[in-house]
């Protein structure tokens, strides 16, 4: 939860030193860059070639070895190199849905914060009636609809759902800050609307971005894998994590490193994104700062 | 006695019926007027036994059989069956308003009438060897006295369709969706008192949690058991595995006409040696034995051997990676600078197979088919489809591959509109639209032969054809990998319909547990 | 009061509406339709799905198959369900109740355990305690439910299936021979791990978001006198700030609902529970159009009153809330 306060604007070596002195967020980000690196370079760090099959038929389902870290699928595929590869189209999914949805919620909120009069109230009523529906519901129904969607569709529709939060924090933010001193001088001084928007507002809206930012990457990794494990998630040439654990959903008995791996990479980035968020948190706004 | 099962059925209803507990359930409870051998012999009415006809007769021209009625036949509420529930019950399975998928199957039978009340006499509208198994298999016998009047729509949601009534040898007691069906022993049936008294289906809602209920010991019998799971079917030393060959087979159909354009052949696919060096190149065995372990055999054409009209002995197109490059580089796709892609003329040697996502085994032969092809120097990429986008690809013929299966009757005919010239224009089930006159007409000849012996080998010449002609390259045939427990007796199970006997099977009273003594509920 | 709430009715009533018509559409604009799967079957033809499709109306035009759905829905009939060949409404009556059942259950254990947790490490914040608390509230947090029920799956129901049975919610083919105390242990065997799961992860949501309040409350200045007085850190937290932290509690009560129904999607479709959540992933893949659209929309039923109920408590719970909040 984002609190629906004004707050000053923090600098930004201030920021990254409170980031830095917290062990937790220094963890979170020394996780998130041991995960991330091998991901992107996936084709340097990956052991094998995702697709190769050394033998489809003696080598299949082989449990964690030396050779295997990860043990390999029904198709004798290497699972370290496929979660490596997968792990390229989850992040990358959730990264571009969730530059989709903060660009569209600070748009909306900034607007109609800035807007005032009937244009917010038309466009709140708007947000509250969006904020009310199931997001999950909406989700089902529409790629249940549209089944082998590609992934840029994919991207595109969990940005488009998933910036009604973030609006309305931005949204206060800015009706705060538009009572603030320094904007109201800024204003006496003549400068322009869109000016005070760009070098006074967006500044002091950040913060409540960068937080929504890193807690939404890590909840479109687990809406992608949910979606992919009810069948109706990403399906690129290339799987993602979600499609490998659903890979492997029925082997569980037999063979239950190809899901548990996949599935410890979501727990584990999603962890230290949510580390991150709250730290972020903490760092850009430190608690209490309002009250005192 | 308990059988798990994965789903419920999709209604009760004969006629409309797809899924095989609903098969299995209501053939317990209705009964056919014979029923077929384990032989699956279609032919003529050798190897069926007598069922709701105590006997029959054919007439001197074959194109009627006049069936006699048990007399002591009931319905379950104690009306006895007539010849006039036969004839209503052919009228209700043709009525294009009950939209029956079993239609197609007697559409030789011209009429039903009942000269009496315990005679059936079926007429044919021409001579055929499968007569007398159109005139059995296809139907359940309903009763007339509790249909009559209802139509369309109506049947599907009347209380008959939920709530059966018929003249087998288990009563219907009740069916809770997604929970369980219940049936019990009809003490006075005609056909004798069946050795277990009461029969339930038990529904797991997911098909995953089924094999849990089966080692779990809340259920005796599974039907399918999922093949990772059969690792742990080896540490239940009470449970029986029962390996039933399978009716069913699948294969990569190859478009034999542009999928832009019907009128002209496919660039790639329209040559035969093309075909024929891509199923070179397949390594079949391999691929099969990955995907299902033990639990299939590489398919020999368009066919399943539990037929007694399959020759085993049918000439394959033998894997050889070598042969599958030697015959490509004759035909001009030559492998050239860097790229491991065959080309010709600038064009690289590469299709799109479709694929039902659905089917987790045709996804998984799917990716090793397309390594293997890979080290022919062919690119193959990989359509996953929803199924119904899939279903609308065939239908449209937009495709270059297809993994496509198919379920098949007892008897053999399907192969008229799978694989002949009629089923290759729009809409019909011949996808890849092979078209060849002579395997047409040795497939016919196959199906109007009268003995068995003529319809093998006319079977075996059609199936040679097809197989040299190479219009997909035949993948699996997935058998049955049935769990029982082996406090249950059972006689030989029937490939096509392993529930058909459940009236015969028995548990010896020293083996009882609980479960089985306590009597038909309230 | 009256005006406000009805206000906010209206909003629900307008919010259901909307879910209903983008499903519909959606739905229906699909290709395919619930008779798509009997793909394999040689025997069911175009022309018998043709046939099926016009019986069923699902050949008429989209406007008119809209109308004539709202026109039954108001008159209480949410149509036939194909894929299990009986009305929908006795689907909903069936399964709704199991879902309840386990939503009350995962509600009610993980607010207790949540906010119990939350006072224990508000109490001593950043002491180790504190930290483990934490710790394993964000792994419950940040894990895949679908995931983690099916790991619970692979590690005791397949090594003990005799005594977690999954799939149903008893076992029905001895459950009726039972007496009320086996029925009971039936019930309590079947229904342990889906709903254990599905606390396991609510409670994580709770702890974490009541730690963040009760944290917030405690610098507060009466807080601060009461500190002064030398009252116990603990005694603090519970005394005076958890009855301030009890906004939060309500916001979290409204935030319940679509968490838990998400939750129960998941976990149901996992351990074969037969309740709402299942009968939605089941009507996706059957495409059971009917069944799928009813599903969708109590799901959005329940999470409006969810949302009200909570600002209702909201309002009794501080009358300082105006109407325009």
């Amino acid at each position: 939860m984002i609190a629906e306060v004004a707050l000053p604007f923090v600098g930004k070596r201030a920021v990254t030193r409170r980031l830095l002195s917290n062990r937790s967020a220094s963890a979170a980000i020394a996780l998130l860059f041991a995960i991330v690196i091998p991901c992107v370079g996936a084709p340097l760090f990956a052991p094998a070639d995702p697709r190769a099959q050394p033998n489809p038929v003696e080598l299949k389902n082989q449990p964690p070895s030396a050779s295997y870290p990860f043990g390999t699928d029904q198709a004798s595929r290497d699972v370290l190199s496929r979660v490596l590869y997968g792990g390229r189209v989850s992040l990358a999914v959730a990264f571009i849905a969730t530059l989709v949805s903060i660009t569209l919620g600070t748009a909306y909120g900034a607007i109609a914060g800035f807007a005032g009069g009937v244009v917010e109230a038309v466009m709140m009523r708007i947000l509250d009636t969006l904020l009310s529906i199931p997001r999950l519901l909406l989700l089902i129904a529409i790629f249940a609809a549209w089944r082998g969607l590609n992934v840029a569709g994919f991207v595109l529709i969990v940005g488009l759902t998933g910036w009604y939060g973030l609006s309305r924090v931005v949204r206060g933010q800015v009706l705060a800050i538009k009572g603030e001193e320094f904007v109201v001088a800024a204003r006496a001084l003549g400068a322009s609307r869109a000016r005070i928007l760009l070098k006074h507002i967006l500044p002091n809206i950040l913060t409540p971005v960068i937080v929504a930012a890193s807690l939404g990457v890590g909840h479109v990794i687990l809406l992608e894998a949910g979606l992919s494990y009810l069948g109706i998630g990403v399906q690129p040439p290339d799987p993602s994590w979600g499609s490998i654990i659903q890979d492997g959903s029925d082997q569980i008995a037999g063979a239950w490193w190809v899901s548990f791996f996949p599935g410890m990479a979501i727990v584990l980035t999603v962890m230290a994104v949510n580390v991150l968020g709250d730290a972020l948190r903490e760092a850009l706004q430190p608690r209490h700062m309002g009250t005192e | 006695m308990v059988i798990a099962v994965g789903g419920d059925p999709d209604g009760l209803f004969p006629p409309v019926l797809t899924t095989t507990t609903g098969r299995a359930v209501t053939e317990q409870i209705y009964d056919h007027l014979a029923d077929l051998g384990s032989d699956l012999n279609t032919v003529g009415d050798a190897g069926f036994s007598p069922r709701l006809a105590k006997s029959w007769r054919w007439s001197a021209d074959s194109l009627s059989i006049a069936f006699t009625l048990d007399p002591s036949a009931r319905w379950h509420d104690g009306t006895p069956v007539r010849a006039s529930d036969v004839a209503f019950t052919y009228g209700l399975y043709r009525d294009s308003a009950t939209a029956s998928p079993t239609a197609p199957l007697i559409e030789n039978i011209d009429s039903v009438t009942a000269p009496d009340s315990l005679t059936a006499v079926f007429w044919f509208a021409k001579r055929s060897p499968i007569e007398f198994y159109e005139a059995t298999v296809p139907m359940l016998i309903l009763p007339e006295h509790l249909l009559k009047g209802v139509k369309g729509q109506a049947l599907r949601t009347s209380d008959i369709a939920r709530k059966p009534m018929g003249s087998g040898r288990f009563r219907f007691v009740s069916w809770t969706p997604g929970s369980s069906i219940e049936l019990t022993a009809d003490s006075g049936n005609y056909h004798s008192r069946p050795r277990i008294d009461r029969l339930i289906w038990t529904i797991a809602p997911d098909p995953k949690t089924v094999f849990t209920r089966l080692v779990g010991g809340e259920a005796d019998v599974l039907e399918q058991v999922p093949s990772g799971d059969l690792p742990q079917l080896a540490a239940h030393p009470e449970l029986k595995p029962v390996l039933l060959p399978g009716l069913d087979y699948n294969f990569v159909t190859f478009n034999l006409r542009d999928p832009g354009n019907p009128t002209r052949p496919h660039p790639l696919f329209a040559d035969r040696s093309l075909r024929q060096a891509l199923t070179m190149a397949v390594d079949r065995r391999r691929v099969v034995q990955s995907a299902y372990d033990s639990l299939a055999a590489v398919a020999l054409g368009p066919t399943v051997r539990a037929y007694p009209t399959t020759d085993t002995t049918l000439q394959q197109i033998p894997y050889s990676l070598d042969n599958a490059r030697r015959v490509l580089d004759s035909l001009g796709w030559r492998v050239s600078g860097s790229d491991s892609v065959r080309r010709r003329n600038g064009r690289p040697l590469e299709f799109t197979l479709s694929v039902p996502g659905v089917s987790k085994s045709r996804m998984n032969m799917a990716v090793i088919i397309q390594d293997q092809l890979r080290q022919a120097g062919v690119k193959m990429n990989i359509d996953r489809r929803e199924i119904a986008s899939f279903v609308d690809l065939e239908n449209k013929r937009t495709f270059d591959a297809v993994f496509h299966g198919w379920h098949v009757e007892a008897s053999p005919g399907g192969i008229r509109q799978t694989w002949g010239t009629g089923g290759a224009k729009a809409g019909g089930s011949n996808h890849g639209s092979y078209v060849n006159a002579a395997f047409d007409a040795a497939a016919d000849s196959g199906l109007s032969a009268m003995d068995l012996p003529t319809r093998r080998a006319h079977f075996k010449r059609a199936y040679q054809m097809i197989i040299d002609d190479a219009p997909a390259i035949w993948m699996a045939e997935p058998k049955t990998m049935m769990a029982i427990n082996r406090r249950i007796r059972t006689p030989a199970l029937r490939p096509d319909a392993w529930w058909s006997t459940i009236g015969e099977w028995w548990i010896p009273s020293t083996e009882r547990i609980a479960r089985d003594r306590a009597g038909p509920p309230r | 009061m009256a005006g406000y709430l009805l206000r906010r009715l209206a909003q629900v009533a307008v919010v259901v509406a909307l879910v209903a018509t983008i499903a519909f559409v959606l739905i229906h604009l699909a290709e395919g339709d619930p008779f798509s799967d009997t793909l394999e079957n040689p025997n069911v033809t175009e022309e018998i799905r043709a046939q099926l499709r016009a019986t069923y109306g699902l050949d008429r035009p989209l406007p008119e198959q809209f109308a004539r759905y709202v026109a039954s829905v108001f008159r209480g009939d949410f149509g036939w369900s194909f894929s299990r060949q009986r009305p929908v409404i006795d689907v909903l009556r069936d399964a709704l109740p199991n879902t309840l059942l386990l939503m009350s259950i995962a509600l009610a254990v993980s607010f207790a355990l949540g906010i119990a947790l939350a006072i224990a490490q508000a109490g001593r914040p950043n002491s180790l305690t504190d930290r483990i608390i934490s710790g394993i509230s964000l792994f419950f947090f940040s894990v895949p439910e679908f995931w983690l029920a099916t790991m619970v799956i692979a590690l005791l129901p397949y090594r003990y299936p005799g005594i977690f049975p999954i799939g149903g919610i008893v076992d029905p083919t001895t459950h009726a021979d039972l007496s009320r105390g086996g029925q009971l242990l039936d019930l309590a065997k079947h229904t342990i791990l889906p709903a254990a799961t599905l606390t396991l992860l609510f409670s994580a949501v709770v702890a974490r978001y009541q730690r963040a309040a009760l944290l917030d409350v405690l610098p507060a200045d009466y807080v601060r006198t009461a500190r002064a007085k030398g009252v116990s850190e603990r005694s603090i937290v519970r005394r005076h700030a958890l009855r301030n932290a009890l906004l939060p509690v309500i916001t979290l009560f409204g935030l319940a609902f679509p968490a838990l129904l998400t939750g129960a999607v998941f976990i149901e479709k996992v351990f074969g529970w037969p309740g709402m959540g299942l009968v939605i992933v089941s009507s996706i893949d059957s495409r059971d159009y009917a069944l799928l659209m009813a599903a969708i929309i109590i799901g959005s039923v329940l999470v409006a009153i969810g949302s009200l109920l909570a600002d209702l408590l909201y309002r009794v719970a501080d009358p300082r809330i105006r109407d325009d909040r």
